[in-house]
């Protein structure tokens, strides 16, 4: 019995990364924390809200309390003994309902801290689809077909990319590298990547391989972003701009 | 005459003073100014400057220096989250290194120490303030500032007026309450503690609502070290963000005292005055940026004034007698503002507040500027501020009671600048160009019309105070973070700048040194 108590407990991180909780909006807890989230509705919840965000009673999620908690020994008391000068009554409850209830909600704070600090891989696309696909495909022909092909470079483009990051891209792409063109002191030409610019040096890769530097004010070089445009973009895009293109390029499928 | 008539010229001296020679507090002196009187390191001789030694911290994990080095009678002292180097300040090497232990504290970054009479002030990541022997980096007291287990840390350099040293807290997940604690410096003893969220009996609780426990979560972090009028004897700081962070549903109301300016006593740590540069914020933009302290021309009139580039890319010229603002107008482009209000704040378009379907605002959360220090140049009249243009998507998830960020903003675009802003105009002057991305190395000016700083490709320039041309560069191996500074020793200026784990001290070679001597 012990031994298994200890084997649950050490398998606990494990589960709870398996199930990946970290970018989830809506979370799995464990069996303990469900039968304490049972035990929470029925005892502690007309004060504490059914979240245990606070009602009449105060947050627990935010505690301090809880922040110092170890599987119960701190809860565990003051279940027991109540609070009487602040008007909370103690509740007999046995070490098993106590520890459920102590897991519940050391796992609600855990994944309210969680989810505070990344964008959920589970939000759902409905709330991201306020736009209008047809103001999106206007936007699209007048601004973005001089570059882009929805049956060529865009084709099936909502299936490549995850929501977020398809939303992110129309407001600005990453990963695209500059060309560039270099023309050195002798006149001769070098074509390549542009690996490193600052205002002293540049940089390229040429097709074989190659890496070429140049002290910037001895040589001629024309660099090609193919961002430039979107840099313009980002400047003029509205909120509905973004909304309506989204709604548009997500119908790519 | 002479000395008197440039007194009156100059904007920006506070007293008649001899040229500062160490660096014994966070920004160099209490004004926030980072400027030295230093001229040995000028425009025409800065294309020679040198290495004179690096420092290797040899600590390979974390964050790297962020810190500002002090100088103190020929030691520097700076720092790393659970570290603290006492070096030489002519040869590089270790005089004494202290570790802290292991803990559970966010290991984002550690801004220096404070000093008073052989003692060192340290922040640590899990919030406890501990005093050091400056001689062996023994530990002479250690009090709590706040409790980590409730998502608390600590990184400023604290602050040393007289015998109050104060101390500003972090925390930005966990809906917390921010303070300014003021310490004993011999006894570690707490004097008193300032409140950034309002006691139910200050009207300014008013700004939140009523009969819920919003106000008691509501933020309001203090984690950039303020500024000193000894005159005035008024401590000036800049307080973070209202939480949850992106989603002000269950705020309503400006949130005072988050993303303010401060003006405190530092005997009692009551409140003069405050000024509001985000009211109800929700892009995390925190009003910590250095109040800087100038006393100058303000369109022909001498005052005393507070100069703030604030994150959310206003500039506010404030009266630092009575807190009024002179001048609020935006320094980085930005798209959420309105304009101002009668007193001077920002009012925010609604529209650009974050959403569930994701809003396009200028700048990021980053900020058009951040902890990055800030310069002003009395010379000049300028000031120097590391700046970003930058977008992001700002999302608020909009799912039952917000918590912590509440939801979370993806930063799209950023490109980085040195501009050089006229103060009583706002408008930029020159901005050199610091590349695309982020950069956050903090800015110093001196007498010899230079303006130090890094770029996001990790160079480390020298430009022109007048002008923003490069005049001399280094390339650093990385980004630098840890912000420039000057000081001199048997003669010699010295600039240092650390970028990762690395502190390098830069001067003019030894034998042009001597063929300058008279």
């Amino acid at each position: 019995m012990q031994f298994f108590r200890t084997s649950v407990l050490l398998l606990l991180p494990a589960i709870l990364l398996a199930q990946d909780p970290d970018d989830k909006t809506q979370h799995e807890l464990t069996a303990s924390a469900q039968a304490g989230k049972k035990e929470f509705q029925q005892t502690c919840a007309f004060c504490h809200g059914p979240d245990a965000r606070g009602a009449s009673a105060p947050d627990l999620i935010r505690s301090s309390l809880l922040s110092h908690d170890v599987q119960g020994d701190l809860i565990g008391s003051v279940i027991r003994n109540g609070r009487p000068a602040k008007g909370m009554p103690s509740f007999q409850l046995s070490d098993p309902q106590i520890r459920a209830i102590a897991d519940f909600l050391h796992e609600e704070a855990s994944i309210a801290a969680s989810v505070s600090q990344k964008i959920p891989s589970d939000y759902p696309l409905q709330k991201l689809l306020v736009g209008n696909a047809s103001d999106g495909k206007a936007y699209f022909d007048a601004r973005c077909a001089s570059c882009h092909s929805t049956t060529g470079d865009l084709a099936h483009l909502a299936s490549k990319y995850k929501p977020f990051d398809l939303q992110t891209r129309i407001a600005f792409p990453s990963g695209v590298k500059p060309s560039i063109t270099v023309k050195d002191n002798r006149g001769e030409l070098f074509e390549g990547e542009l690996i490193y610019a600052d205002e002293f040096l540049v940089s390229l890769r040429d097709k074989d391989g190659w890496r070429h530097t140049w002290k910037r004010s001895t040589v001629k070089a024309d660099i090609h972003d193919p961002l430039a445009g979107h840099e313009k973009l980002l400047k003029t895009y509205t909120d509905k701009n973004v909304h309506d293109l989204f709604a548009y390029l997500e119908t790519l499928k | 005459m002479t000395r008197m008539a440039l007194a009156v010229l100059s904007v920006g001296v506070v007293a008649a003073q001899i040229a500062r020679t160490d660096w014994p507090t966070y920004n160099g002196d209490f004004s926030g100014k980072r400027y030295s009187q230093l001229t040995q390191i000028d425009r025409k001789n800065v294309a020679m400057l040198g290495l004179v030694w690096a420092f290797q911290t040899d600590v390979n994990t974390g964050p790297g220096l962020k810190s500002t080095p002090l100088l103190v009678d020929g030691t520097l002292y700076f720092t790393e989250p659970d570290d603290v180097w006492a070096v030489d300040a002519r040869s590089g090497q270790q005089n004494w290194h202290y570790h802290y232990h292991a803990n559970e504290g966010l290991h984002i970054g550690q801004r220096g120490v404070g000093y008073y009479k052989g003692r060192l002030y340290f922040e640590t990541p899990d919030a406890h303030l501990l005093c050091l022997d400056a001689r062996t980096g023994e530990v002479q007291w250690d009090s709590v500032l706040a409790d980590v287990k409730l998502g608390y840390w600590a990184t400023m350099a604290p602050l040393v007026i007289r015998n109050h040293v104060l101390a500003g807290i972090s925390g930005d997940f966990n809906d917390l309450h921010g303070v300014i604690d003021s310490f004993d410096p011999e006894t570690g003893k707490l004097q008193w503690q300032w409140s950034a969220l309002p006691l139910p009996a200050d009207p300014a609780a008013r700004t939140w609502p009523a009969d819920t426990d919003a106000i008691q979560h509501g933020g309001g972090m203090t984690w950039i070290t303020g500024t000193y009028d000894p005159e005035l004897n008024l401590v000036y700081w800049g307080t973070a963000n209202p939480n949850p962070v992106l989603d002000g549903s269950t705020r309503p109301g400006a949130n005072l005292y988050t993303c303010s300016i401060v003006a405190l006593n530092p005997d009692t740590g009551k409140l003069a005055w405050y000024f509001q540069p985000s009211p109800h914020d929700v892009h995390d933009w925190d009003a910590v940026q250095t109040p800087v302290l100038v006393d100058g021309d303000f369109r022909g009139q001498k005052r005393k004034l507070l100069i703030q580039a604030s994150r959310n890319g206003y500039l506010f010229v404030l009266d630092r007698v009575s807190g009024k603002a002179l001048l609020s107008t935006p320094y980085e482009e930005s798209n959420w503002s309105s304009g101002v209000d009668q007193q001077g704040e920002p009012v925010a378009n609604r529209e650009k507040d974050p959403s569930p379907a994701g809003t396009l605002v200028e700048p990021d959360a980053i900020g058009a500027t951040n902890w990055m220090s800030p310069s002003f140049d009395p010379q000049t009249g300028l000031l120097y501020v590391d700046t970003h243009d930058s977008f992001s998507l700002y999302y608020a998830f909009g799912d039952g009671k917000p918590e912590g960020f509440g939801g979370r903003d993806l930063s799209v675009w950023s490109h980085g600048y040195l501009r050089a802003i006229e103060y009583q105009t706002g408008k930029t002057r020159w901005s050199h160009d610091l590349g695309s991305g982020w950069t956050w190395t903090g800015v110093l000016s001196t007498a010899g019309r230079l303006v130090f700083t890094g770029d996001v490709h990790g160079n480390i320039l020298a430009l022109d105070a007048n002008t923003g041309k490069t005049l001399w560069h280094t390339f650093a191996g990385g980004q630098a973070e840890a912000p420039p500074i000057t000081y001199e020793l048997d003669g010699r200026q010295y600039v240092l700048m650390g970028a990762h784990g690395v502190l390098f001290a830069f001067a003019l070679p030894e034998v042009l040194l001597e063929n300058l001597q008279p």
